[in-house]
């Protein structure tokens, strides 16, 4: 008999419950249907393990691998022991730990451009709603449909001529913050996520003496946690990892991002060192997940608020 | 005096359809007034726009003798209570309470003071720290309730604000809203669709139907002169049983017959409703309730003249009373009667009606006929504007 873990259980019973189950609890009895799906969920498990948590696990263990060892015997674990240092000659002689702090700035001002459009835009559009509103999010969600490469020329010749300003950004992290802010999928997140706020407490704010700016910042926002997550990780992994327009638009080594700087500093760095760089580059994207993984898969968090 | 006032006021969606049309009515300061209708009937709209959450088409309303069509909601100095309660769910009971209070820039102190005694008034005050998601549906109410009184607004506007609550609560919960609005004086305008809640609740009760206002008056008056079928259909439980009759004279008496029953219409009666006499010979639509009759069991002295005699279909009993179901000519009707009843189902059963009590409306206009041919009388018209009236009735 597969012995499933009691908490897997419990959700197949309640999914049993809530009538979303294909198979019923009856049929979960029968010996034939717990052997021949368990064994195939049993399988897919490690299957999803190896593909997914496989390559990283992989990584962490090379970074602190001897390059030896990890060109002689690759698939070996730690033949002659750990070599720590890699870590540290990365962070220290190769500069990751400029690089990481760049991609840090980076992503920070990308994260921060692309939520104080996406709310105040998405809250304009949903709930201010102005008479243009629909031919708005019409213009919006076309712009999903243009390839970003077609707008890199474009974009590259606004950057460096930008309208009124007339001073190059070239080089300047707001080379990459302004561009980042221009999210129309963002914006679309988070104008579906305001629709399904119920109105009646944009009324009750109203009545109660909220302006538009309140209703904003003391009423919206605070409802929107779990889609604010959600297009936070998007944002700090979207930019995270982007390679092409930081490496257009910064070209002084030293504001570079890693994930620029990686691809080109390894014909120059020692594989083991150059693998420790990658894991430093990999462990922000994970922390984030880890922690911000409640709050997107949370549910919209609005108990209480009405009884529908 | 008058506390708010509609002007001939029309709400027009872009569609087309008019869900409030041409409504004229004056709601006295204090007074607790009761929009009732069916759903669609334009009484939430009305009330919206009361509130400025939705613009108004055609007239004026004033809130005490401001006209305040084109005023922000913030300013009209109100307070709604909403169906689905609209809590914050991110603040804690006080905050929700001390929301409206903080916006209108009130000191702290006075803040802490409001929110302590209408937290004291309803009950809440174990409770202020929790947040909405950690209370009861009738806790949330009372925090729905709350928000309106700690504003001390000039009036409070409540959109059925009883109508996701269990029976019980709702009936606990009615009694307090009352006595609370009879303690505080606040002018309020409370909608419902339950005509149980607009009988016990309302000072006045206007009854709407497709936008249009169909009587306004005590709910005594409505529920005894209803200005047309509508209003003596809507309003009381089980509905006024309504029949198409015929009203002839024999014997020097008037008689009303319908189906195969012929009832003799009471002399006290014509002496209310002059009008009948000009509809001898004609046919009306006669509306009796089915707690005008009875069992004749219970009511030996009556006359052949009050008599019904008929088939019992179906029995409900209710332990206070038992409902009987009768077919009358093409029509199914409900009689009220006494618990120790002994109609059975399928077996012949001969009731009273209180014919002192009958309806009689026009069949092509659906007006009830009292003092004038072909029209209502002045019986409830007269209070229907006025909000004077209503206090003396």
């Amino acid at each position: 008999m597969v012995a499933f873990p009691v908490p897997l259980r419990r959700r197949r019973e309640r999914a049993v419950a809530e009538g979303q189950a294909l198979i019923t609890t009856a049929d979960w009895h029968r010996p034939a249907v717990r052997w021949g799906i368990g064994s195939a969920q049993l399988l897919l498990l490690v299957g999803l393990v190896i593909v997914g948590l496989g390559p990283l696990l992989w990584l962490a263990k090379s970074a602190i691998t001897p390059t030896t060892d990890t060109i002689t015997h690759p698939m070996s674990l730690f033949p002659h022991g750990a070599a720590w240092s890699n870590l540290r000659e990365a962070w220290s002689n190769v500069n990751v730990g400029r690089y990481f702090w760049n991609t840090i700035v980076i992503a920070f001002g990308s994260w921060l451009s692309q939520i104080v459009v996406a709310t105040t835009a998405g809250f304009a559009l949903s709930v201010l709603r102005p008479k243009y509103a629909r031919i708005l999010t019409a213009l919006l969600l076309t712009t999903l449909f243009v390839p970003l490469v077609v707008l890199l020329v474009p974009l590259y010749v606004e950057i460096v001529h930008p309208p009124l300003i007339h001073h190059s950004f070239i080089d300047s992290y707001w080379a990459v913050w302004l561009p980042a802010g221009a999210s129309a999928f963002n914006v679309v997140l988070m104008q579906r996520f305001f629709d399904n706020l119920p109105r009646e407490i944009f009324e009750a704010a109203r009545i109660d003496g909220a302006g538009p700016f309140r209703l904003f910042w003391s009423v919206v926002l605070p409802m929107s946690k779990p889609i604010l997550g959600v297009v936070s990780v998007f944002a700090v992994l979207a930019s995270w990892k982007d390679f092409l327009w930081p490496l257009l638009v910064i070209t002084n080594p030293d504001r570079q991002p890693l994930s620029v700087r990686l691809p080109t500093i390894q014909s120059q760095t020692e594989l083991g060192i150059f693998l420790a760089a990658m894991f430093i580059a990999c462990l922000v994207p994970i922390a984030g997940f880890l922690i911000f993984q409640r709050s997107f898969l949370r549910g919209p968090g609005l108990s209480g608020a009405i009884k529908g | 005096m008058t506390a708010i006032e509609f002007q001939g006021v029309s709400k027009i969606f872009p569609d087309g359809t008019r869900a409030v049309d041409g409504l004229d009515l004056a709601i006295a300061e204090g007074e607790f007034m009761v929009f009732v209708g069916p759903s669609g009937c334009g009484k939430t709209t009305a009330l919206r726009m009361v509130a400025g959450l939705e613009e108004i088409s055609e007239g004026a309303i004033l809130i005490g003798d401001r006209v305040v069509n084109e005023i922000s909601p913030k300013e009209r100095d109100i307070a709604m209570v909403f169906q689905n309660y609209a809590l914050y769910p991110h603040m804690t009971v006080a905050e929700n309470l001390a929301f409206g209070l903080k916006l209108r820039k009130v000191s702290k102190k006075e803040i802490r003071n409001r929110v302590q005694s209408a937290a004291a008034i309803l009950g809440l005050e174990d409770y202020l720290e929790r947040k909405p998601g950690a209370l009861s549906g009738g806790q949330r109410q009372r925090v729905a309730m709350g928000r309106a009184i700690v504003r001390e607004p000039r009036a409070y506007l409540m959109d059925e604000p009883l109508s996701n609550l269990d029976a019980k609560l709702r009936v606990q919960m009615r009694a307090e809203i009352q006595s609370l609005q009879r303690t505080l004086g606040v002018t309020t305008i409370y909608v419902t669709h339950d005509q149980t809640e607009a009988m016990t609740m309302g000072d006045r009760i206007a009854v709407m139907r497709d936008g249009t206002l169909q009587q306004v008056d005590t709910p005594e008056r409505v529920y005894q002169w209803p200005a047309n079928e509508f209003v003596a259909g809507f309003i009381g439980s089980p509905a006024m049983n309504m029949v198409d009759a015929r009203l002839t004279r024999a014997n020097g008496e008037l008689e009303v017959s319908f189906g195969d029953s012929t009832l003799v219409v009471d002399d006290g009666l014509i002496v209310e409703r002059p009008a009948l006499l000009s509809y001898e010979g004609a046919h009306v639509t006669l509306g009796i309730r089915p707690e005008d009759l009875e069992d004749q069991s219970f009511a030996p002295e009556a006359r052949p003249g009050q008599r019904l005699d008929t088939v019992c279909t179906l029995r409900e009993a209710l332990g206070s009373e038992v409902l009987v179901h009768f077919p009358v000519g093409s029509a199914r009707f409900v009689a009220r009667i006494d618990p120790q009843t002994a109609a059975r189902e399928g077996e012949p059963l001969r009731l009273v009606v209180d014919t002192r009590r009958l309806h009689f409306f026009e069949p092509g206009s659906g007006l009830a006929i009292y003092d004038q041919a072909g029209t209502v009388g002045d019986r409830w018209p007269a209070s229907r504007l006025s909000p004077a009236s209503a206090s003396s009735t």
